[in-house]
């Protein structure tokens, strides 16, 4: 029997046939990847390594199928359909899943993808906003059956009240922890800005980087980072951390502290509001204290003005009348002086007026002694002409009227003759 | 600066934030004491209303629907 002759392409179907009875299911491949390469930003190379032995295969897929940041050198398990490509006649696994394995491997892809986001500086500091500090609406994302669930909820009701959580149940692993948690922020963000969170809280318990994987995965954290309502994100315990903790815009070590973180302490508050009620009214106090010291102050330098004034006035008035008693009394002093003195000029005027008096009386009687009438009285007369006393006969002639004053009364007389006698008596 | 009148609607944060910025102003400030009997006034006002809203113990959750493929219409809140 002559063998059956047939074409290279059709044997490389038969052995592409044979290949794929090879079961998918139930079986992966592990090994360590080398020569990791992306071509055109849209296919990926990189072949299988044995481990032990001197082994590997080709591996092709594409990068939107890649959803693990892969690096040579890394342990992976494979799943896929293997080919022989018969224009280049190699043997190639496409790969329909890719997952890391051992921790090393997930550590280093960890890390590649938190240096990533780094530089991208989606961990800025700079770009963290504030969240409000008294929420009234707290979007929640989290499994409903977890204890981070009940957690979160207990803590926020000891410490706060009055506050709707807006719940969006998912699952926090497994395959379908990621479309979840980034329908969840979508929904959340779609809400009208009247019924939107102030805040989102992203949550769950501790676990391996395994577990971890939806909260480490690129998309959840692009999801975290573009979220329009700033998000607080808590994971596990106080030492676990994933890539959504760095992103977060509060990041909290556990789903408690996350409540703790979002909404502040009712006792705290409760304090603080008796605190600040308190302060204004000692204030207002200390302002009115202040016033009313020194309405105080004024009233008593007032009080004091006023007794100096009085004091003052009591003194001036205490010393007029000092100064009035000796004026008085040297008033009192200078009448007795004056009486004194009117007493001795009246003395002196008695004493004068009788040496006066018996002078006066002297000279009357003198006066008397000489008085012409008293010569008269004795037989004199006085002859008068023309009113005028004739010492001589020579001054009339005859018939010229005479006038004889005698010592009683007057004679009327005409001269007859006239002649001169040198004595007639 | 004038008050809108209280309402019971007016919210925690804006009532904390209110008492918060009489405080301030009765910290820096060279107090006029008719202004400030004012202020104290509504100080003591917003600090019963904080009070009474600390009283309450209740929170509300509700748990919204996944709506995965449906964004845009929320209203089932």
């Amino acid at each position: 029997m002559s063998p059956a002759i047939i074409s290279v392409s059709d044997y490389l179907g038969l052995v592409n046939h044979a290949l794929r009875t090879i079961p998918r299911e139930g079986m992966v491949i592990e090994g360590e990847v080398v020569e990791f390469k992306v071509s055109q930003g849209k296919w990926v190379n990189f072949d299988l390594k044995d481990e032990k032995a001197e082994a590997k295969i080709s591996c092709f897929m594409t990068v939107f199928a890649l959803n693990v940041p892969l690096q040579s050198g890394m342990r992976v398990h494979v799943t896929g359909t293997s080919k022989v490509f018969e224009r280049f006649g190699k043997f190639t696994l496409n790969v329909t899943a890719i997952e890391l394995v051992g921790e090393g491997a997930l550590q280093k892809a960890y890390l590649a993808l938190k240096e990533k986001l780094r530089v991208e500086g989606m961990f800025d500091v700079a770009r963290k906003r504030q969240i409000p500090r008294f929420p009234e609406r707290i979007g929640l994302i989290t499994s409903g059956e977890a204890a981070a669930y009940g957690d979160f909820l207990r803590i926020l009701r000891n410490r706060w009240s009055g506050v709707t959580v807006m719940h969006t149940p998912v699952t926090v692993q497994g395959k379908d922890a990621v479309q979840e948690i980034l329908g969840a922020f979508a929904q959340l963000n779609a809400l009208p800005i009247e019924n939107r969170p102030e805040v989102i809280v992203l949550t769950r318990g501790g676990g391996s980087l395994e577990d971890l994987h939806a909260f480490n995965s690129e998309a959840v954290v692009r999801a975290v980072f573009q979220s329009a309502i700033p998000v607080v994100v808590g994971v596990g315990h106080e030492r676990d951390e994933s890539l959504c903790d760095f992103v977060a815009d509060v990041r909290a070590s556990t789903p408690s502290n996350a409540a703790e973180r979002v909404v502040p302490d009712r006792r705290e508050m409760v304090t603080n509001v008796a605190m600040s009620a308190e302060r204004i009214g000692d204030r207002l106090q200390y302002e009115i204290d202040n016033r009313s010291h020194a309405i105080d102050r004024a009233l008593s330098i007032f009080d004091r003005s006023l007794a100096r004034l009085l004091q003052s006035m009591s003194d001036v008035t205490r010393r007029f009348g000092y100064a009035f008693e000796r004026f008085r009394l040297s008033l009192v002093a200078t009448v007795e002086h004056i009486d004194r003195r009117v007493q001795m000029i009246d003395s002196r005027m008695k004493v004068a007026l009788d040496e006066r008096s018996r002078a006066v009386m002297e000279l009357e009687r003198v006066l008397k002694s000489i008085d012409p009438r008293e010569v008269l009285k004795r037989g004199y007369a006085v002859v008068r002409s023309a009113g005028k006393i004739l010492r001589s006969a020579r001054d009339v002639a005859p018939g010229s009227h005479l006038t004889i004053q005698l010592g009683e009364g007057e004679i009327r007389a005409q001269v007859e003759t006239n002649a001169v006698q040198e004595s007639l008596l | 600066m004038t008050k809108k009148i209280m309402s019971k609607k007016i919210s925690f944060a804006d009532a904390f934030q209110e008492l918060e910025s009489i405080t301030e102003w009765f910290e820096t400030q060279n107090v006029d004491l008719d202004e400030g009997v004012k202020k104290f006034e509504r100080g003591l006002e917003l600090a019963k209303t904080l009070k009474e809203k600390l009283a309450d113990v209740e929170n509300t959750v509700i748990t919204l629907k996944k709506k995965f493929s449906d964004l845009d219409n929320p209203q089932d809140l």
